[in-house]
């Protein structure tokens, strides 16, 4: 079997990894140990899949390996930092988001680039930023009521952070 | 699955991807986002070549043309000012229904041209705004005007050519000056069942000074109406005429049934989608009806 | 909800909750097995064909395939593949591998290979030689004479008829519907159809096999039923039960799917063959039809009621079918009768079911299990009655369902495969699930006038009741073992299968109040055939009551160890302490306690003794939960769009043990019924091959298409349940398809009775009601 080297950036390590020339993304980070990254349909319906490639959601099932080439690739397992949860990962254990779980490392991941780029999200931009990835046990409801309550401790979080001369009085 | 595939290329410019397609004698495959792709498989594949490097990821102007470079996404094609600016949005429209955010991210214009599905959301949209596609081969690059490219793309006629750029020449402006985009699916999420991009000009009597309306999954490629677009022109636009070119619309298409709609229903929506993509028209147009 | 309870009845977070939003490895395929093989199931593109010869020898011969089994490769046991209690009310016709196949997707021959790709490869080398045989695809022909028989085989047991393809068939009566139709004012008989919904767990099937050092089958596998599972396999591959040992690990899913036998056996005939791990992994392609669906069904629907609303008869008959095999075939189907009509207080009922074999993709269980499609056909008529009588809805409703303190009849007659028990309504919440329902709609405002302006956009709403069981009463039964450590936290170990619901969550906090403990004291464990007593599985939402009752049990009598031991240290009578907040405590004034650690450090190491103990649970009844289902819909005239704008659930489930738990219940199970009701349907050709096996043409609601969701817990008291729980899980899926039918008819005046409601469907029917106006028109014009 061919094979051809794969340099990139996994959740801020840099890997040098070997693999076959057509295998998909989501097959190798699952080989390689990220168990969180979900195989669901392989047709990038689902979202069970998905990772932030430089800041961008994406299906991994969708993305050759190659094509990670040079490129920071963000897992579920990436994003508690030193063992901290993210917001938006206590969010969603704080308001029962969570039922089998399946599909949530891909939730997290959409909900964590939605806010990185759009810190303060209507509900509309929250369900967009969801409606790429199926969920047969919650409904939906309470995942994005997690989504918005992570925003909104994050701006609180911000707001706290400042000296307090700068508050407003 | 790409079990058989034997090396992955990442060409740097559209000449070495060129020359890579030609000496992969069939077995090679073309990949940018993947969507379509991937999806489809493909047991006979020996050699992938991703032209995401290839330098044709562009918006730009080109005298009063705008040109984009085949493997822009439909993100970026969200966020651009000039696409946003670009006959009130149209295409934006258009991109933002091409499937979820993940999807949009990796999915390309030259992806949703060269696939050749009628359903594809991008194609009435620049259908309407009288789109060409530049390919590339060994000799050097062709323009052809996109109704043609569409008819094309799935017979062998393109194998040797790469998509390299969809053109759009300036709209027509002015007072008057309306576009809209329309799409129907089961749910939020979907391919279309039909959708219909359409664009008018008014006088300031409210006579058609031109219309373009053109619709995609209702026949093998998406297309133009023109029957109906040459009897908006010199109309007075109200309700009647409105219900007279719906009709027409459902007379010019040749819809399909399958696991997503019946053909008389497509029809049906033609029909209705067409009415309401013009009645949008006419009301920023600044004519009520 | 009474009293002062600690743990029960609080929104805790789940225990499992930090490996799944982490994406720790906590599924079946989070494992890497050295030296796994990849197995695939090779399926049969025919729906009805002999095997006439099968040639493995090329197959055999490509290099990394390690085995290619075919019929004359296994034993022939028949059994059924569905996850039910022994002796199972399922035909036993089903086979590991056979020489005949019986719908398209149906298991030809099986192969493991070093690489997936291998694997597929084998299969395409696989020669087989079919005799064709007449499809049967069509439910309503599949009885008519001369038709194919599907099941000829004579080895096939507990089929009611295999000449006329007829599965099994149900017949129960209370009263006399005769004379009950006949003292009616109003007699309306309706038939209505239902559809193929797929489960979608987005997990699909999965499982590992392997022989462990002592030579022992490991299966660990997505299931909701782990024993019935390890009884099934040892059945078929003939070894001892002993020798079987099932792992249940998090589960992505199941609704109903999972409650069956579907990869195991296979896949631990593999694991024989080769003496290596085997995975058998199904793509969402197989997972749509070479798993299970619902049961489709045709049903006519009889109601007769006097001039104000009063119930007198109620009588359904139904043809479904299940599909190539039998799996849940007359369990279903028993629901759709016994848990459906009873609903009113109707004295005469009768239920007629035909289950029919078609060679057809299999029907199994799914969430609601026969009410879905039974509710859909009973509060459509219901509803046309009322408005036929000039009745709200909501009135007709409270005049004629079940009140607490009456019995249902019916369940005595329809058990699981044998008699079953009368239903004694010990707390019924759906009065105030009516009126919180309704309030929360608007219902009385909006019945009476919607902002229907001139515009083709049309708004309605309507309403359902329905309820489900709790635990099949006399035969679900459960057990739980505890045991504490040193640090005054306890082990729990449950043979229950929580597949994504939060059942360990749920029965942790359970244990956690009997025995005075904060949550965070209890690490349970569930679903491991060797390590945790036996549990019939997850499923006729008989986790929480069942299961909960086990534990419940087992922690009362770990508590009085407990006790015993605190009373010792404290030098009282057991009978002047109590217990919580991880300590043991005097109840007088001059208040004396002992934490749990020390009692457990004293029982350990003082008293050489391990506090542990375990206790096993039924029930002889099965309290149903209520619900009312009130819908908001706004119908676009011109395309028949249908979009659901509110959808309020008030749901009567005893005790939440976990509210904020339970709500997702509620708001998973509207997701999936809004789905059954608009857009999901599993589509087949003229050749019985599935048109639509993907999420691309297959759709289900996402975000961005959920309405507005309501959720209101109405809280009663259950005095078979423990702290008063009933069940929740599968109750709301029964109510959104004719509430929404219902809010169609408010909306535009059109009943549509079948499902799912496609807009082509709403444009059809208000094409054809304008025609029989205009019509109507024509003949009263002079």
């Amino acid at each position: 079997m061919k094979t051809m080297e794969l340099h990139l950036t996994v959740n801020g390590e840099s890997l040098d990894w070997t693999i076959a020339p057509g295998e998909l993304l989501l097959d190798v980070l699952r080989r390689q140990g990220y168990v969180g990254v979900k195989r669901g349909c392989e047709e990038g319906e689902c979202g069970a899949c998905a990772v932030l490639v430089d800041g961008k959601p994406i299906n991994s099932c969708l993305m050759f390996a190659a094509q990670a080439e040079g490129r920071h690739i963000l897992t579920i397992e990436g994003v508690a930092v030193g063992g901290k949860l993210d917001p938006v990962q206590e969010a969603f254990l704080d308001h029962g988001a969570v039922q089998c779980g399946f599909c949530t490392p891909g939730m997290v991941i959409s909900a964590k680039a939605l806010l990185d780029r759009c810190p303060d999200p209507s509900e509309a931009d929250v369900r967009e930023a969801l409606a790429g990835h199926l969920c047969r046990c919650t409904g939906y409801l309470k995942p994005v009521e997690a989504v918005l309550a992570a925003a909104a401790k994050r701006k609180h979080k911000a707001r706290r952070a400042k000296p307090v001369a700068e508050v407003a009085p | 699955m790409f079990d058989k595939v034997e090396a992955f290329y990442r060409p740097a410019s559209v000449r070495e991807a060129l020359r890579l397609l030609h000496s992969g004698k069939g077995q090679a495959r073309v990949v940018a986002g993947g969507t379509d792709v991937v999806v489809q498989g493909g047991d006979s594949i020996r050699f992938l070549i991703d032209i995401t490097r290839a330098g044709l990821s562009y918006i730009r102007p080109r005298g009063t043309d705008l040109v984009i470079g085949a493997t822009t996404t439909m993100a970026e094609l969200e966020a651009s000012p000039q696409i946003q600016a670009l006959a009130g949005g149209l295409l934006c429209r258009a991109a933002r229904t091409c499937g979820s955010l993940p999807i949009r991210n990796l999915a390309t214009l030259g992806g949703n041209m060269a696939n050749g599905s009628a359903a594809a959301d991008t194609a009435a949209p620049l259908l309407v705004l009288d789109a060409a596609v530049v390919m590339a081969d060994a000799k050097g690059r062709r323009k052809v005007p996109l109704a043609e490219y569409l008819v094309n793309v799935r017979t062998l006629r393109y194998a040797k050519f790469l998509l390299v750029e969809v053109v759009i020449p300036e709209p027509p402006q002015g007072k008057g000056c309306r576009w809209s985009f329309q799409k129907l699916g089961r749910t939020a999420v979907d391919i279309s069942l039909v959708n219909v991009a359409a664009g008018l000009q008014l006088d300031s009597r409210g006579r058609v000074k031109w219309a373009r309306i053109s619709l995609g999954a209702v026949a093998p490629t998406p297309m133009r109406a023109p029957g109906a677009e040459k009897r908006m022109t010199g109309r007075i636009l109200d309700q009647a005429l409105l219900a007279e070119i719906g009709a027409e619309v459902a007379r010019e298409v040749s819809p399909i049934s399958d696991a997503r709609a019946s053909a008389e229903y497509r029809r049906e929506i033609c029909s209705v989608l067409t009415r309401r993509a013009l009645d949008e028209c006419s009301a920023h147009a600044g004519c009520s009806l | 909800m009474s009293g002062n309870r600690l743990v029960v009845g609080r929104n805790l977070r789940k225990v499992d909750g930090f490996k799944l939003v982490t994406g720790g490895a906590a599924f079946t395929d989070d494992v890497q097995l050295p030296g796994m093989l990849y197995g695939k199931i090779m399926p049969s593109p025919h729906a009805h064909a002999r095997i006439r010869r099968i040639d493995t020898s090329k197959a055999k011969a490509l290099a990394g395939v390690h085995a290619v089994l075919t019929y004359k490769d296994v034993p022939r046991v028949p059994h059924t593949t569905a996850g039910q209690a022994w002796p199972e009310p399922s035909p036993y016709d089903t086979y590991l591998l056979d020489s005949k196949v019986r719908f398209v997707g149906d298991r030809v021959a099986a192969v493991a290979a070093e690489t997936r790709a291998l694997a597929e490869r084998a299969l395409a080398l696989i020669d087989v030689d079919y005799e064709i045989l007449p499809a049967v695809l069509d439910m309503e022909q599949a009885m008519a004479p001369g038709v194919a028989v599907i099941h000829d085989e004579p080895d096939s047991t507990k089929i009611y008829d295999r000449e006329h393809n007829i599965a099994g068939y149900i017949l129960r009566e209370i009263g006399n519907v005769e004379q009950g139709f006949a003292e009616s004012d109003y007699v309306v008989e309706r038939e209505f159809r239902t559809h193929r919904q797929q489960h979608c767990p987005i997990e699909p099937h999965i499982t590992i096999a392997w022989l462990d050092a002592d030579g022992r089958l490991v299966i660990r596998t997505s299931t909701q039923v782990p024993y019935h599972t390890r009884r099934q396999v040892a059945m078929i591959l003939q070894i001892p039960v002993s020798r079987v040992h099932v792992i249940k690990p998090r589960i992505g899913g199941g609704f109903g799917g999972k409650q069956e036998m579907l990869l195991e056996d296979i896949t631990g005939a593999l694991a024989l063959a080769t003496r290596r791990p085997v995975k058998i992994e199904f793509t969402r392609e197989e997972e749509f039809y070479m798993a299970r669906t619902r049961h489709p069904q045709i049903l006519r629907m009889k109601m007769g009621v006097k001039r104000d609303g009063a119930v007198m008869a109620s009588q359904l008959t139904v043809l479904a079918t299940t599909g190539a095999y039998g799996s849940h075939s007359t369990t279903v189907q028993g629901n759709t009768g016994s848990k459906v009509l009873p609903l009113y207080r109707a004295p005469n009922m009768r239920f007629e079911c035909h289950v029919v074999y078609t060679n057809n993709p299999v029907a199994g269980a799914f969430r609601g299990y026969g009410c879905p499609q039974g509710f859909f056909a009973q509060e459509t008529l219901v509803d046309e009655i009322a408005c036929q009588l000039g009745m709200d809805p909501l009135e007709f409703h409270r005049k004629n369902v079940i009140r607490l303190g009456d019995t249902d009849h019916l369940s005595a007659q329809l058990g699981e495969g044998k008699e079953g028990l009368p239903r004694l309504m010990r707390s019924c919440g759906l009065p105030q699930c009516m009126e919180r329902g309704a309030r929360a709609i608007g219902w009385a405002q909006k019945r009476k006038s919607l902002p229907n302006g001139h515009t083709h956009l049309r708004r309605g709403v309507g309403m359902a009741c329905t309820m489900q069981g709790s635990g099949i009463a006399g035969v679900d039964w459960a057990s739980a073992f505890l045991k504490m450590n040193e640090d005054g936290s306890f082990y729990l170990q449950v043979g229950a299968s929580d597949v994504g619901g939060g059942a360990d969550t749920v029965l942790a906090q359970i244990a956690a109040e009997t025995l005075g403990v904060t949550l965070d004291k209890i690490t349970i464990t569930s679903g491991d055939t060797d390590i945790t007593p036996f549990d019939v599985g997850a499923y006729a939402s008989s986790t929480t009551i069942i299961s909960g009752g086990a534990v419940k049990k087992a922690a009362g009598k770990v508590r009085a160890q407990v006790m015993e031991m605190a009373s010792k240290i404290l030098n009282e009578p057991v009978d002047k302490l109590d217990c919580a907040n991880n300590e043991v405590f005097t109840t007088c004034v001059c208040r004396q306690a002992v934490s749990m650690t020390d009692i457990a450090m004293r029982a350990m190491y003082k008293e050489k003794f391990q506090i542990m103990d375990g206790a096993s649970h039924f029930n002889t009844d099965s309290p149903p939960p209520f619900c009312a289902t009130f819908a908001e819909v706004e119908v676009d005239t011109e395309t028949g769009q249908v979009r659901v704008v509110h959808l309020a659930t008030a749901v009567d489930p005893g005790t939440a043990i976990n509210p904020m738990q339970a709500e997702g219940q509620v708001e998973g199970a509207v997701a999936q019924g809004l789905g059954y009701a608009l857009t999901e349907e599993l589509l087949l050709d003229a050749a019985g091959r599935p048109v639509n096996p993907n999420f691309l043409d297959y759709k289900m609601f996402s975000a961005e298409d959920m309405p507005k969701l309501t959720t209101i817990l109405v809280e009663t008291d259950e005095p078979l349940g423990p702290y008063g729980a009933k069940s929740i899980s599968e109750v709301p899926i029964n109510g959104p398809a004719p509430a929404i039918a219902n809010a169609i008819f408010h909306a535009v005046g059109v009943r549509i009775r079948k499902l799912p409601i496609r807009p082509e469907d709403v444009l059809r029917a208000l094409a054809a009601k304008r025609a029989a106006n205009l019509e109507e028109e024509a003949l009263l014009t002079p």
